[in-house]
């Protein structure tokens, strides 16, 4: 462990947002040259406390102090100023603009006059872009790039102003294995020089591969800060839920009944090319690909996002066209959309969000039932035990686990016969991820639903999926039974 | 104090504002605060008309503001809804310049529509040629907006446009009924009930104003209680989640364009009646004042938040300076700049108490 005097100290951080206690006199530190990893289920308080600490928003009691010396009046210019960076979540590029300008915003290099020196801009944003081993064009517009190369210029960016505290939320949700390699090289690039780096992450497998020291929070408060030897995998878990999870995966094994979906040569071209399946009542099909083979794609043509160029659609028995999701509602279908803010209207409350889908079927001057929408909703918030539990609260204030727990409750309340998950884990935590596996294992064995889980997750399509389907480029290329397949045979398969 | 002391201390004191932030009272007041901004700076601006003029708070006057203001509330329930998916309707003055000069050639003289010869019309009849006028507007700024896949803001720049074209064509440029038409079986004035609209009293309240109320609770209605209302608030808090969820953007869009033009046509039939004629270019200054009702009253020019009772008091507010600053014999020059800083105002206002006491 690092030594000497800490880089930043925050006391007994107190935070307070209508109806919660976001941060409970929170202690952190950090010093020169740790990684100290900040775990915690979404709603714990660590994006709250990173947010303070990066100035975006004010604690209403206690102090931050970075090298002994007390900050006040923190703001996001005053925290860029004391060499705090921070890598967000959702990332804080400006899509119209070129990576080169993207990385050195605000900071544009100048000449005397105060013109900008374009050349010296790219050259800039290379040379960082190759410290960290990409390659990515900085004259490319920031919108045409994937997830995983935004991630990356996102982390460029932060890295071009050189801070000696680094935050990093969540940095490797959308990374490959290759890419997450090249950014811990980085990071221990960074302690080597003195970087004090706090890393938030999901991904407990993470913590021994890079931590100094984890400090765990739940419900506002920090349950604990252990050295990264003492943090074994179990320990995290029942530090983060409060309790032991009995199982991350709860699988009902049942006989399925008969077909309900069938696919037959299906293709959107040029995404899916003649695509043959069919989903059973009461089983979990899993299909998994590396990022974009199409999965997604396959997802969006069921639902009628985007158009089927070939092939057909049957469910019991009939074809069925959808050309709108409003046609696959209607029919029984429901849609997990990989984005959960695709789904969510975010200015309002669970109830208008929870049956929004039903607002569809309806005539367009249908009258609505307030009265059995704010009962649908108090149910499903019970039944999941989705927090906080106040029905009025708009849902852009819920954590990314409760959001999920929402657009879940959506299609419960429609009864879906056949619902479409996609990544339906991303992004949450742990005991919000054993929720969602329950609640899809009870749909499957009890209610009969038919289920496409597509996931890049393997842990959890094989624990999960009664049948494996494997896409690339847009093609089936195996298939497996339960508990048929190792992780090594779905990678083979997919790439 | 000892340390245990100061932690208990406080502790009552976060359970204490936990409590005071749960009940009945400090939410009615936190609501307050919230959602009756405009409200506030409503009254405070009539309260300080009250004491600053005599005239402000009479009968007379406080009618004449009604009738003023009818028009208004009717042109800004329409924008509440365009708003609220998202877009803006910049035509809404022209629309309704349109229908009342549709209406008005057609109930004062014979027209020759593609060789069918009608006219003059009485009232009902014009109503209802003024609503047709008013849902073609509509339904071409729709599609304008959904199928020619434009910009609101173009589309209805151009329409506002071309809407003015179309009626100063309709009129020939001058005011109908005008003494100087030489058009077929011309009357040289508009069916009596087009004037009682704008001018008769029921109650001892104008005619306008009572239609301006039922439009606004038609149109509170429909926001909260039909599904076109929700998928209005779905589409424009988040048009990806209103897509997934099976609501149909396009119709929604065409429906909100059709809703105030809608409301537009009867708005410029009602003004029709006020100044007992109707011309090309009226209702110019209800263009921005609509938009700027809606901004007034609280609801997100982004869409997704709000509702057409804040308009009303956006609308009342605008109302009420105009008819403050005649009142206090402020010169029509100065009135501009000082009602354009009291609507930029009264917005920094409402962003910094949502910002102070947002949830």
């Amino acid at each position: 462990m690092a030594t000497g005097s800490p880089l930043l100290t925050m006391e007994r951080i107190d935070k307070t947002f209508p109806g919660v206690h976001a941060l409970d006199h929170v202690d952190f530190d950090l010093y020169p040259g740790e990684v100290h990893i900040l775990l915690g289920e979404n709603g714990a308080g660590k994006s709250t406390l990173m947010k303070i600490l990066s100035g975006s928003l004010e604690a209403d009691s206690g102090r931050i102090l970075v090298e002994g010396t007390e900050v006040r009046n923190n703001s996001p210019d005053r925290a860029a100023k004391l060499g705090i960076g921070m890598v967000y979540q959702e990332f804080s590029l400006v899509p119209t603009l070129t990576v080169g300008e993207n990385i050195c915003l605000g900071d544009m290099p100048r000449t005397r006059s105060g013109m900008i020196r374009w050349s010296e801009v790219y050259r800039r944003a290379e040379e960082i872009l190759a410290t960290l081993g990409v390659e990515i064009n900085v004259r490319a517009r920031t919108r045409s790039l994937s997830v995983a190369e935004q991630q990356l210029t996102e982390i460029a960016r932060i890295l071009a102003q050189d801070p000696r505290i680094l935050l990093l939320d969540e940095p490797t949700s959308a990374l490959s294995d290759a890419e997450v390699d090249r950014l811990f090289d980085i990071i221990r690039r960074l302690q080597e020089r003195g970087v004090g780096v706090i890393y938030i992450s999901h991904r407990l497998d993470e913590v021994p591969r890079i931590g100094t020291r984890v400090t765990v929070m739940r419900d506002g408060r920090v349950v604990g800060t252990l050295p990264v030897e003492q943090a074994d995998k179990d320990t995290l878990i029942s530090m983060m839920v409060g309790r032991r999870l009995t199982e991350q995966y709860p699988k009902t094994i049942t006989e399925p009944g008969p077909p309900i979906l069938r696919v037959e040569n299906l293709s959107a071209e040029p995404f899916l090319h003649d695509l043959s399946f069919e989903v059973r009542a009461g089983e979990i099909l899993g299909i998994f690909g590396l990022m974009g083979a199409g999965q997604t794609h396959l997802a969006h043509v069921l639902f009628g996002l985007e158009p089927v160029t070939g092939g057909r659609i049957m469910l019991d028995g009939d074809p069925v066209n959808i050309p709108h999701p409003t046609e696959a509602i209607k029919q029984g279908m429901g849609l997990l959309t990989r984005d959960r803010q695709a789904s969510l209207v975010p200015v309002q409350g669970l109830g208008p969000n929870i049956t929004l889908p039903r607002v569809s079927q309806r005539a367009l001057l249908g009258l609505l039932n307030l009265r059995e929408e704010s009962q649908t909703a108090t149910r499903y918030v019970e039944d999941l035990s989705i927090r906080p539990a106040q029905i009025k609260r708009q849902v852009r204030f819920l954590s990314g686990g409760n959001q999920q727990k929402v657009c879940l409750a959506r299609w419960l309340a429609t009864g879906a016969r056949i619902l479409i998950v996609d990544e339906p884990t991303r992004g949450i935590d742990v005991g919000a991820k054993a929720e969602v596996f329950g609640l899809l294992d009870r749909l499957a064995s009890t209610q009969n639903v038919g289920i496409v889980l597509i996931s890049s997750e393997m842990p959890e399509i094989l624990a999960m999926a009664d049948r494996i389907l494997v896409i690339r480029e847009g093609r089936f290329t195996a298939e497996y039974a339960y508990g048929e397949a190792t992780q090594e045979m779905l990678l083979k398969s997919a790439s | 104090m000892s340390e245990k002391n100061l932690t208990e201390t406080q502790e009552t004191r976060s359970e204490l504002m936990s409590t005071l932030a749960s009940s009945r009272f400090t939410r009615l007041l936190r609501n307050l605060l919230i959602q009756g901004g405009p409200v506030i700076a409503l009254l405070l601006l009539a309260l300080y008309l009250q004491s600053a003029t005599p005239y402000f708070w009479t009968e007379s006057n406080l009618v004449n503001v009604a009738r003023r203001t009818s028009v208004l509330v009717i042109f800004a329930v329409g924008q509440t809804f365009v708003i609220l998916t998202g877009g803006i309707d910049l035509s809404v003055g022209a629309t309704g310049a349109l229908a009342g000069s549709v209406a008005a050639v057609t109930m004062t003289q014979q027209v020759n529509v593609f060789g069918v010869k009608f006219g003059p019309v009485g009232f009902v009849e014009g109503l209802a040629i003024a609503m047709v006028v008013g849902v073609a507007a509509g339904l071409l700024n729709g599609l304008l907006v959904t199928r020619g896949r434009i910009p609101d803001f173009i589309a209805t720049l151009g329409t506002l446009e071309a809407f003015r074209g179309v009626a100063l064509l309709t009129t020939g440029g001058l005011p109908v009924p005008s003494y100087y038409s030489d058009a077929p079986k011309a009357r040289s004035y508009l069916p009596s009930e087009v004037i009682a609209l704008g001018s008769s009293d029921w109650l001892g309240i104008p005619i306008a104003a009572w239609i301006a109320l039922v439009v606004v609770l038609v149109g509170a209605f429909i926001l909260k209680y039909t599904a076109f209302g929700r998928s209005t608030f779905a589409v424009g808090g988040n048009r990806e989640a209103a897509r997934v969820s099976g609501i149909n953007v396009s119709r929604t869009k065409i429906g909100v364009y059709m809703l105030s033009a809608i409301t537009a046509a009867l708005a410029g039939f009602v003004l029709m009646g006020r100044l007992n004629s109707a011309n090309a270019l009226m209702a110019s200054e209800d263009n921005m004042n609509s938009i700027a009702s809606v901004v007034i009253g609280g609801t997100n020019l982004f869409g997704g938040e709000g509702g057409v009772f804040g308009s009303i008091i956006g609308a009342l507010m605008i109302g009420v300076i105009g008819n403050g600053l005649n009142l206090l014999n402020v010169t029509d020059f100065y009135q501009r700049i000082i009602q354009g800083l009291i609507i930029v105002l009264v917005v920094i206002f409402d962003q910094w108490r949502r910002r102070r006491f947002g949830t």
